[in-house]
Parts: structure tokens; C-alpha cells; sequence
């Protein structure tokens, strides 16, 4: 079942978590891989465990059980310092909240990974304006968070997670935040994105936006419960949600 | 990218950091860093005041002749439990000084000096409790002090028991206040006791040692000082050598002595040969202990110092958890987060130390200035305090930097 091209590939993976005597199964045996190119959406309700699987993916958690490979890495199997490594090369983070440094400008937020990789000032410069540029906030490099509009930091925030190259782009509720015009905005740089070859996770609890991806993974209860074509997984979820 | 420039690459960048977080919060950097200059600058303070004490102590014991053996029935600087046994002693006297002046090879000068204190006047000036001094021509020889206007005493003062005298700078100083100062008292007659002596000369100025006036005796020719007080006292001999030859010539007059005193070879020594480093010994010895003492208040202030970097560093952590989820997800490992705030801990207390040590000597100088104290400022105490200021901050800092470092990524990045 490996395959070449699988970026991520995900086996039989558990994460439970101790609260006091009883044992939460967040993740229950979870499977199924994605391959470098692909658009997939998590989706599923809140407590369905896909917190616990993003923050896995993202290899900020480990899991109790199973195995995670992403970019030929045993991620399970890695000190916490490799996994700092690994996020730092493979993995581009956009956060629902944005998470930018408050003090920081725009161009300081997207040298962070850079940084962290060692890269010298200059070329770290140049390419955090590159990064920029391509998500359309060349002329905004010298503004902090607070002047910008959600829109603006969330560009900020993924220009951050493209300026490393990073093989896989993990977006969490990237458009929780925003009003819908904003949202669409950021769906459509998305898009963009993967038409220019990017991997991208976007973790959502919204069956709409799910159904824009081309794929979709739905999770219940810490499993998953439907795999296939976005529009297909998010119909079924709107029927579910209608027939209960 | 070698291990060693990404480690070299990252303390640049987090020096960044960590002085763009301490400019963040200026008036918290600012009180911090306060807290730690007040410990450094006492401490230094300290340091500069002691050091400055003990030189000038060290300047005025070599005062007494570096080359120089006191024959001497007493211990300077005795302990209570051997003065009982040295009053007992036999005093030192005439065929002590003969032995010595007939028999030692490596004396290169020997003066006796027996003290006594009397009254000294001239007209209605009147002097209580002056050290008067009974010794020879060799005095100065011995002493390194010698008059420096009029002359010193000479042979013949001493073998015709003339009636004069040599005054310390401030015996002469005061007596001849009103008759023109220090210069109008050689050629006049004093008092002392109730006996007249012609002022010959006035000896050069010494200064104090612990407090104590170097300058308040008057010397007068041994023979007339045994006509004024009695020949009965026990006298003190000042034996110089060649420089180098302190040791052996201590042996060498302890053979005399033990010989001319008849000592039985199983009885220890019933005198005493005093030198100048000893007196350094003891000084150091009754003071060390004040001394810790001293500079264990300031090390404790620099303690309170460091307390307060810990405290602020661990409210500037709990500030900053989401940006330490956020950078560790950005790929800092935990040795990255901990040099971060281990950096910023670092300059505080560095910077504190540098502005409290350049406080410590200002303050070092001030109680100089005001008091009787001297203050020595040496490299080695600015050195300390830097040094104590950089430990102190990252002894103080690693407790809320191992707290920042150890934060779970996914609980930072939650963090309201």
C-alpha cells in the first residue's frame, strides 16, 4: 500500500489522553494516506478528534498508538528535537488565530522559520519579502498585526508557512476568523496554491468548505467515517446533520 | 549548516529577541535592573572600601621597615591567653642590646627604644600623653623615618645623655601652633615632665595606621630617657639587615639571645622577635572575619537582586507562552526557547552589574571622601562584580527559562 508519492501515511493511529481515572480515546485507529499535490480537508463536529489529529500531523503531538510517516520521517519514533527539525522543514502552520508575534512586523513574522533553519539575515530578508509578495502584501512588509486587517495577518500568517518551502501547508480553521468576503479570499488563495503544486491540509468544522476541497476526510469520535471527494463527504455530513 | 554557526546564529538572533522584549517592557527592565545594580554596586562598594583599608594598612606597617627584627619582651598584637605568660617574662635590657650590638654578624643597624608617656609643654601649650621614646642615633636606620628639619639625635647625644629631643611632626605641630607651626620649634626648649630639652629636630610626617597617629612621640637619647623615667623598663631593640637576610638573622639573634637570657635548651623562647608581617598576620586574621561578614550582606543584596530577574522572567513566560508555542512551531527546540530567555536574563543582569559597579566605586569614593576609610578600585573588583552579575543572572534566569523551554507546543499555543 506505500506509495512513492504518498506525502503523509497514516497507520492505525491512536492518541488517548488520562482525565483522572478514565481514559479519552481523542484518536481511535485512525488510517489513510495523502500524496504530495493532493487538497484534503479534515473535517467533523467539535470532539470528533480532529484538534488531536492536526496537532499529530503537525507533529506538535505524538500518538499513543500506530504510526505517522511524513516525508519518509517515523515522526513516532523522532526526539523532540528532530520533530522541531521536521516542523520547521516540512510543515507550514496557519492558524485560525493567526498567531503572529504582536511586536513583530510582517516581514520579522515571516523570517521566523527562517531563522530557526539558520539561513543568513540577507536571504532571509529577501525571501520573507518574496513570501510576501506572492500572497499579495509586498507594499505592507514594515506593518505590525495591529495594523492590519484579519485578512492581511492571515496573508501574513501564510506567507509565513510558504517562505521555508515546506512540503505539506496544515491550515486549522484558517477562516474561523474572518467574515465570509475575507474567507473567500483566503479559500481562493488556497486554491491558488494548489494549482501550483502545494500539499495542503485544511482542518475545518464547516462542511461547506470542505466541499471545496477536492477531498475530504470526515472524523466521528476519533475515527474516520467517510474518505472520498469533498462535495460527496459534505453532502453526506449536511444529510446526517438533517436526518438527526 | 554546521551545528556550531547554527548554534553562533541563534545567540545573535536571541540577543535580538531578547532586547527587543526587554525594550518592550522598559519600566519592568528598568526596576530590574535597578535591583540588580543596588546588589552589585554594594557589593563592590564593599570590596573597593576593604581592599582600599587593607593597603592603606599595608602602606603604613612598611613604615616600621621591611628589613627590621623588634626585640621584644611582648607579642604585638597579642591573644589574652599568652599575655599572662609574658608578663612573666625577664625584661630586656642592657646586656640583651651589648650581645646584640657585639655579637650579631648581619645587624646592620641596632636601636633600643623604651616608651614612656608624659606630659610635654612650651609656654602655656601643654601636651598630655605623648609617647616618649628613649633611643639612638641608629634609630632612623631601623625605623625608615627620619627628621626632616633640624637633625636627628647623634652619637654624642647619646654617650653625654644630653638633654634633647626630636618631636613628631604633630607633637611639634600643635605645641608651636601659636609660635609659627612645626618650622619655629627646632632651637626652642620644651617640657617634658617637668625637665627642660632642646628641640633639635622634628621628624618627617608618617600619617595614621588604624586611626592611631604615627606622628605623636618625641625621641630623646636612650641614657636620658633612663635618667627622666628610670633604667628599670624593659626596651624594645630594632635590629635591621641587608634585605633577604630577615630569616637568618632571626636565627641569629635568637641564639644570642637565648645564650645572653640563658634559655635551657628544652624551655621555649622567653621573648619575642616582632616583624612587620606579622602585624599584616594578625590584622588580617581579627579582620577576615568581619570582612566575610561584610561581604556576605552585600552578596545577599545581590541575592534580592536575583531574585528579581527570577520573578520578572517568569511573569515575562507566562506573557509570552503563545509566542513560545508559536516559535516552537515554527521549528526553536527547546535549547532554543531556554538560550532565549537564558539571553534576555543574562543582559539584565549584566547590564544591572555594569551600571552597579560603576555605582559601587562612585559610592566607594564618596565614603573615601567623607570619612577616614580609603577606597582602592582594582580590576580585579570590577571584574567580580561583572562576574557575580553574569552568574547571578543565569543561575536566577535558568529556573523560568527551563519553565519556558519545557511548555508543551500544543498547551503554549492554546494559552489565553
Amino acid at each position: 500500500m506505500p506509495n512513492a508519492n504518498d506525502l503523509i501515511l497514516v497507520s492505525h493511529l491512536s492518541r488517548s489522553y488520562q482525565m483522572g481515572v478514565e481514559e479519552v480515546h481523542a484518536l481511535a485507529g485512525v488510517s489513510f494516506s495523502i500524496a504530495r499535490g493532493e487538497w484534503v480537508a479534515i473535517v467533523g463536529q467539535s470532539g470528533s478528534g480532529k484538534s488531536t489529529l492536526m496537532n499529530v500531523l503537525g507533529c506538535l503531538d505524538t500518538p499513543t498508538a500506530g504510526t505517522y510517516t511524513l516525508a519518509g520521517s517515523n515522526v513516532q519514533e523522532l526526539s523532540d528535537d528532530a520533530r522541531a527539525d521536521l516542523r520547521n522543514r516540512e510543515i507550514g502552520f496557519v492558524f485560525q488565530t493567526f498567531q503572529l508575534l504582536s511586536r513583530a512586523t510582517a516581514l520579522a513574522n515571516v523570517e521566523l522559520p527562517l531563522i530557526y533553519r539558520g539561513v543568513p539575515r540577507g536571504e532571509r530578508r529577501e525571501r520573507a519579502r518574496q513570501a510576501l509578495e506572492e500572497v499579495g502584501l509586498g507594499a505592507r512588509t514594515r506593518h505590525r498585526p495591529s495594523e492590519l486587517s484579519g485578512g492581511q495577518r492571515q496573508r501574513v500568517a501564510i506567507a509565513r508557512a510558504l517562505v521555508g518551502a515546506p512540503s505539506l501547508l496544515l491550515a486549522d480553521e484558517p477562516t474561523g476568523n474572518l467574515d465570509s468576503a475575507t474567507g473567500e479570499d483566503i479559500i481562493r488563495l488556497f486554491s491558488e496554491l494548489h494549482k501550483a503544486g502545494h500539499t495542503i491540509v485544511l482542518v475545518t468544522h464547516e462542511p461547506r468548505l470542505a466541499a471545496r476541497c477536492p477531498r475530504a476526510i470526515r472524523l466521528s469520535d476519533g475515527c474516520v467515517v467517510a474518505d472520498g471527494p469533498g462535495s460527496e463527504v459534505a453532502a453526506m455530513a449536511a444529510a446526517r446533520s438533517v436526518g438527526t | 549548516m554546521s551545528a556550531g554557526a547554527r548554534l553562533a546564529s541563534e545567540i545573535v538572533e536571541n540577543v535580538g529577541i531578547a532586547l527587543d522584549g526587554l525594550a518592550t517592557h522598559r519600566l519592568r527592565t528598568f526596576l530590574t535592573t535597578l535591583g540588580m545594580a543596588i546588589g552589585v554596586m554594594t557589593v563592590i562598594a564593599i570590596i573597593a572600601i576593604i581592599q582600599g583599608l587593607n593597603k592603606s594598612f599595608e602602606a603604613q606597617v612598611s613604615t616600621f621597615g621591611a628589613h627590621t627584627l623588634y626585640v621584644d619582651k611582648w607579642k604585638w598584637m597579642t591573644l589574652s591567653d599568652e599575655w599572662w605568660q609574658m608578663r612573666n617574662r625577664k625584661r630586656i635590657g642592657k646586656p640583651e642590646l651589648d650581645a646584640i650590638v657585639n655579637e650579631s654578624k648581619l645587624a646592620t643597624a641596632v636601636a633600643p627604644t623604651s616608651r614612656a608617656m608624659a606630659t610635654v609643654s612650651f609656654r602655656d601649650r601643654t601636651l598630655s600623653d605623648v609617647r616618649v621614646e628613649g633611643t639612638s642615633e641608629q634609630y632612623p636606620l631601623t625605623a625608615g623615618n627620619t627628621a626632616d628639619r633640624g637633625r636627628f639625635l647623634v652619637g654624642g647625644d647619646v654617650e653625654a645623655a644630653r638633654s634633647v629631643a626630636v618631636l613628631g611632626f604633630e607633637v611639634a605641630d600643635k605645641l608651636f601652633a601659636d609660635a609659627g607651626g612645626a618650622h619655629a620649634a627646632v632651637g626652642s626648649t620644651v617640657l617634658i615632665g617637668s625637665r627642660p630639652f632642646a628641640v633639635v629636630g622634628v621628624m618627617a610626617r608618617r600619617g595614621r595606621m588604624l586611626g592611631m597617629s604615627m606622628d605623636s612621640n618625641v625621641l630623646i637619647p636612650w641614657s636620658s630617657f633612663g635618667r627622666l623615667f628610670g633604667a628599670r623598663r624593659s626596651i624594645t631593640i630594632a635590629v635591621a639587615a641587608e634585605p633577604g637576610q630577615l630569616e637568618a638573622l632571626e636565627d641569629e639573634l635568637t641564639g644570642i639571645l637565648r645564650r645572653v637570657r640563658a634559655v635551657p635548651p628544652d624551655k621555649r623562647d622567653d621573648f619575642t622577635l616582632n616583624r612587620q608581617d606579622q602585624l599584616l598576620k594578625i590584622y588580617n586574621q581579627l579582620t577576615g572575619a568581619l570582612y566575610g561578614v561584610a561581604v556576605g550582606v552585600g552578596l545577599i543584596t545581590l541575592i534580592v537582586g536575583g531574585i528579581g530577574i527570577m520573578n520578572i522572567m517568569l511573569v515575562s513566560v507566562r506573557e509570552r507562552t503563545r509566542e513560545i508555542g508559536v516559535r516552537r512551531a515554527l521549528g526553536a527546540r527547546r535549547r532554543t526557547i531556554l538560550m532565549q530567555f537564558m539571553i534576555e536574563a543574562a543582559i539584565v543582569a549584566v547590564v544591572g552589574g555594569a551600571l552597579g559597579t560603576l555605582a559601587g566605586l562612585v559610592v566607594a569614593q564618596i565614603v573615601a571622601l567623607l570619612s577616614p576609610l580609603t577606597a582602592a578600585v582594582t580590576p580585579s573588583a570590577i571584574g567580580l562584580g561583572l562576574g557575580f552579575s553574569a552568574v547571578v543572572g543565569l543561575v536566577f534566569g535558568s529556573w523560568p527559562a527551563w519553565q519556558a523551554a519545557k511548555l508543551d507546543p500544543v498547551e503554549a499555543l492554546r494559552y489565553e
